[in-house]
């Protein structure tokens, strides 16, 4: 159960496959996905809709709906999470690997304050820890993503909180715990783009301070181009190319992944026709990329 | 200059507050929109961009006559439309469309994209040119969609279709003015640029107008003739959108465009000059 030598990668992904069963016969949310993240690295999960990058996200933590099947190998420092008892997995989900969603208002149960969240969370995962311990960590935690007045905020209700200050909130849940890994599914898509700046930045920031390796699945090109270091392109549940991220960016070898970056808006740009995706025009590689 | 198209006069709209006002008390009132004023000549798009909040998409609301004003005037080719009773809004919905977000919720699930089409015609009892059949397929070719499919429904189209047939029921009263709602805001990024281009085409074989309301920069840039910047119920900043873009004069368009998450312009460059073309019609395309 532990790990056997301390520079293997944060977390391993090999031949991830998620499978439904539908009336049609079997059908793949992921196909034989492979994943690398070192410690400390950020590794960015691209696609549109139907790509299969949030059923990856879930997957990675065992949370894929009850209906699929998962197959393949999740190893964690090591450590393989595929075929772990539910018991085991819980300790590590929240604990070694924290998750944020999209939309942090369905995330957070109304009925208790912020802080009351936070403890309840920490003290899962800390069994020791006093009421009064926990509520130290969730001012702190709230501190850490720069929620001023925090020992006020603590006791407020997620509705007396913007659409920011609670990605915050959930970011601060996330963190108390100090994990190796969070894991971000489009974190910042429900946001404006001023507050998603700063979220982006918070991100940016607690990954230096604090060395926690970060998978950001999005739709958004330009998001993981200035947050994350290898980007994983994901089409009908495959991996259509991966690289670091300024390969990507530069020299895209897939047609998906041209089509994509030349479709992307930009703000900076003079305006021509935008290169529209050819819908189904894009083959998708049977295995690994 | 011509006269506009679209012009909105000290545009003012309050909603009551919920559950402020006692009995005896003046229920507190939000001004969502707070004296906005803009112009839209024929042929031009004028981009309301702003935060959540900011009133952008109560402004079209009031804009298309779909929410009243509590103040101000809206006029359509110098007539003065604020007050029209419900006779004469059929005749202003003849003139102004409006495109929303989600064209699966603003498509009726249960009608094919034939009776969706030639709804607003069957509304307003009049005849349909050619016949539902015919009309509907040259409706759908107008926007790109196959018309062997008008007997569909819309849960049988992809999103990107389905805000086409939302686009082609706009155009089926012919109209001058088209306001489009955040009307690519929810389409995947491909999917976004074709509904895009069949916007700019649209406009520039037809010569329709638009209010187009969206939050995201990057794509009013591709769209926009003018561009007013709205925050806390207010345009802060209006003008052309080269000028608009390329030299913002007030404090929160600078923080808007600079919050844009951007592709690094050298990783730009490098990727062009490794396609070896030109990127759109981009003027600097050397590495």
């Amino acid at each position: 159960m532990t790990t056997e030598t301390p520079s293997e990668a944060l977390l391993q992904v090999r031949d991830l496959t998620v499978t439904f069963a539908t009336p049609r016969g079997p059908l793949d949310a992921v196909r034989s996905l492979d994943l690398d993240l070192e410690p400390g690295g950020a590794l960015g999960i691209v696609g549109e809709s139907g790509s299969g990058k949030s059923m990856t996200s879930l997957a990675i933590m065992g949370l894929q709906p009850r209906a699929a099947r998962r197959t393949g190998s999740v190893r964690l420092r090591g450590q393989e999470l595929v075929g772990m008892s539910e018991a085991e997995l819980r300790r590590v989900r929240g604990d070694r690997v924290a998750m944020v969603f999209q939309d942090p208002l369905s995330s957070l149960n109304p009925y208790y304050t912020v802080g009351l969240q936070i403890e309840e969370a920490y003290r899962a995962h800390r069994p020791g820890v006093t009421r009064r311990e926990a509520h130290k960590v969730a001012i702190a935690a709230l501190e850490r993503v720069h929620i001023r007045d925090a020992a006020v905020r603590v006791n407020h209700y997620p509705h007396q909180f913007s659409g920011g200050m609670r990605q915050r909130v959930m970011i601060a849940m996330a963190l108390s715990t100090e994990p190796e890994l969070l894991i971000a599914d489009e974190p910042t898509t429900a946001l404006d783009v001023t507050v998603q700046a700063q979220i982006l930045d918070l991100l940016q920031e607690i990954r230096h301070e604090t060395g926690t390796g970060l998978v950001l699945i999005t739709h958004d090109l330009a998001v993981v181009s200035e947050i994350t270091d290898h980007i994983v392109v994901m089409k009908d549940g495959v991996c259509v190319e991966r690289g670091a991220v300024e390969q990507i960016f530069t020299s895209p070898q897939h047609p998906y992944t041209q089509a994509l970056l030349d479709a992307v808006p930009r703000i900076d740009d003079e305006i021509g026709e935008l290169r529209a995706v050819a819908p189904s025009a894009t083959p998708t590689n049977g295995g690994p990329a | 200059m011509s006269e506009p198209l679209l012009r909105a006069t000290h545009l003012v709209k309050e909603f009551p507050v919920m559950g402020t006002g006692g009995l005896l008390r003046a229920p507190v009132r939000f001004r969502a929109v707070d004296d906005v004023s803009f112009e839209i000549r024929a042929g031009e798009t004028l981009a309301l961009v702003g935060e959540s909040g900011s009133g952008k998409s109560t402004t079209a609301r009031l804009a298309a006559r779909l929410l009243d004003v509590t103040s101000g005037t809206v006029e359509l080719d110098g007539e003065d439309v604020t007050a029209l009773g419900r006779r004469e809004l059929r005749r202003f919905r003849n003139e102004v469309q409006v495109v929303f977000q989600d064209p699966f919720s603003s498509l009726n699930p249960r009608h094919t994209v034939e009776r969706i089409v030639t709804a607003p015609l069957v509304y307003q009892g009049r005849p349909v040119p050619g016949g539902a059949r015919a009309f509907t397929r040259s409706l759908m070719e107008r926007v790109g969609l196959d018309p062997d499919h008008s007997q569909k429904y819309p849960a049988q189209f992809s999103g990107g279709q389905a805000q086409r047939i939302g686009i082609a029921r706009a155009l089926a009263v012919s109209p001058r003015v088209v306001v489009c709602d955040e009307a690519v805001s929810a389409l995947d990024v491909s999917v976004q640029a074709q509904v895009i281009n069949l916007l700019r085409d649209l406009q520039r074989e037809e010569g329709l107008t638009y209010l187009f309301i969206a939050h995201d920069l990057a794509v009013v840039r591709q769209i926009a003739t003018r561009v007013a910047v709205m925050t806390q119920g207010q345009i802060v900043e209006e003008g052309e959108r080269d000028a608009v873009f390329g030299a913002p004069q007030h404090e929160y368009t600078r923080k808007l465009l600079d919050a844009v998450p951007r592709i690094r312009p050298e990783w730009e460059r490098q990727r062009r000059a490794n396609a070896g073309r030109p990127a759109g019609a981009a003027s600097g395309a050397q590495a």
